[in-house]
């Protein structure tokens, strides 16, 4: 079973970032190349395929792209909060 | 060769079980391409790859892997506060990012590709990309159609919708958006959810590919795959919405059951065509499925996936 990541996505403002793309780009066994899409609270989940450190960037048209760094461990759900710039 | 519970990992599934097509029996060595209604047509080149302006194929030979840059890890660590700064790169682009943006989507082949918004049966929304193999039929990741796995109540299972974008350029949508309810895709995935298996297929209710046209598909070789050169152009969700992204290298390497390869792709590009070019007309050899932080890969066209292929071919 994969691990979950969830989160929200706002800007500088504490705003809710909607239709944000959402996806990893680093970790320690190969994942899906699909990216989600947060939803109008700014929330996204993505599954991480085993335990281990995943890199995961969101990009937003109109924003700068970032990258988070985040280590799974267990079953314990991980919640991140991303702030995105203009 | 597969072993017999190889192949039956291969068995085909559906979200509509009663119009379940079973696998044809012929063993073609390929399907050939269509190129749809008469458009401008774009060249290829004698590489074997798209004649793109401004496109250079890196020609690194794949043991002369790219070393991450000292600074990628200073990466802000998640729990602090902020994650301001901007990556250098996202790391399944290898090297230096070759991927071009192709602006003329209108044409074959670039129409061929499509944008895909899923919805997941808990109305999780996502992007991922699809290829015309027939009038009615894209060939994609089998992660696309169904969800395994996942670990979030309600998300595992058949997706409840996708629409089908082809030619998608940003906000432009040439022909139009198309929303599929019909998929298909192997046990293996939907039963097992192992990457071996990880391909599927949506079918359109209208006969659209005979207008963007379609990619031919293939059983090749070893020796044949590991000489070719390998295309990919999908809809990475690390460029603007809705845009198209090519890149082309050499095969790196493959296993009886896939394809790896340094083709730079970014999440939303799953499902891609990873495709070969011969005698000037494109032809399927894997369907791009994951990343990884040293190579991506596809699921290769094997015997009993190109029999699924030719079944579901509609």
């Amino acid at each position: 079973m994969c691990k979950v990541i969830s989160g929200i996505v706002r800007d500088l403002h504490g705003n809710p970032v909607a239709q944000a793309r959402v996806y990893f780009t680093d970790g320690p066994v190969p994942w899906s190349d699909i990216a989600t899409l947060t939803d109008s609270d700014g929330a996204f989940s993505l599954s991480a395929p085993s335990a281990g450190t995943y890199e995961i960037e969101c990009v937003a048209d109109g924003f700068m792209p970032t990258a988070a760094r985040v280590t799974v461990t267990g079953d314990k759900e991980i919640h991140l909060e991303i702030w995105l710039r203009t | 060769m597969p072993s017999k519970s190889e192949f039956s990992e291969h068995t085909p599934v559906s979200n509509q079980p009663e119009e379940e097509a079973a696998v044809k029996e012929e063993q073609q060595v390929s399907q050939p391409p269509s190129e749809g209604v008469k458009s401008e047509k774009t060249p290829v080149k004698d590489d074997d790859t798209e004649a793109v302006e401004d496109y250079k194929r890196t020609k690194a030979a794949a043991a002369e892997l790219w070393t991450l840059p000292e600074s990628i890890a200073d990466l802000h660590d998640i729990g602090e506060a902020s994650f301001g700064s901007p990556p250098p790169i996202a790391e399944t682009v290898h090297g230096p990012d070759d991927r071009v943006q192709i602006t003329n989507t209108s044409v074959y082949p670039w129409r061929v590709h499509a944008s895909l918004l899923i919805t997941a049966a808990d109305n999780s929304m996502w992007i991922g990309t699809g290829w015309f193999i027939g009038p009615h039929t894209l060939m994609t990741a089998g992660h696309v159609v169904y969800i395994k796995n996942s670990g979030i109540p309600g998300r595992d299972g058949w997706v409840k919708k996708i629409n089908v974008m082809p030619g998608r350029n940003g906000s432009t949508l040439p022909y139009g958006s198309v929303t599929s309810t019909k998929f298909h895709s192997v046990t293996g995935w939907t039963d097992s959810g192992n990457e071996n298996y990880d391909y599927g297929a949506i079918v359109i209710p209208t006969e659209l590919g005979n207008t963007v046209g379609w990619f031919g598909f293939g059983v090749y070789s070893d020796s044949d795959l590991l000489s070719a050169t390998g295309n990919i152009s999908g809809y990475p969700g690390d460029k603007p919405t809705g845009t198209q992204w090519y890149d082309s290298r050499t095969i790196a390497s493959v296993n009886s059951q896939k394809v790896y390869y340094d083709i730079d792709t970014a999440g939303g590009q799953s499902g891609s065509a990873v495709y070969r070019i011969v005698n000037g007309q494109r032809h399927g050899i894997a369907i791009h499925a994951y990343g990884g932080a040293t190579t991506n890969s596809g699921t290769r066209i094997t015997t009993p996936v190109y029999n699924n292929m030719v079944a579901w071919k509609a």
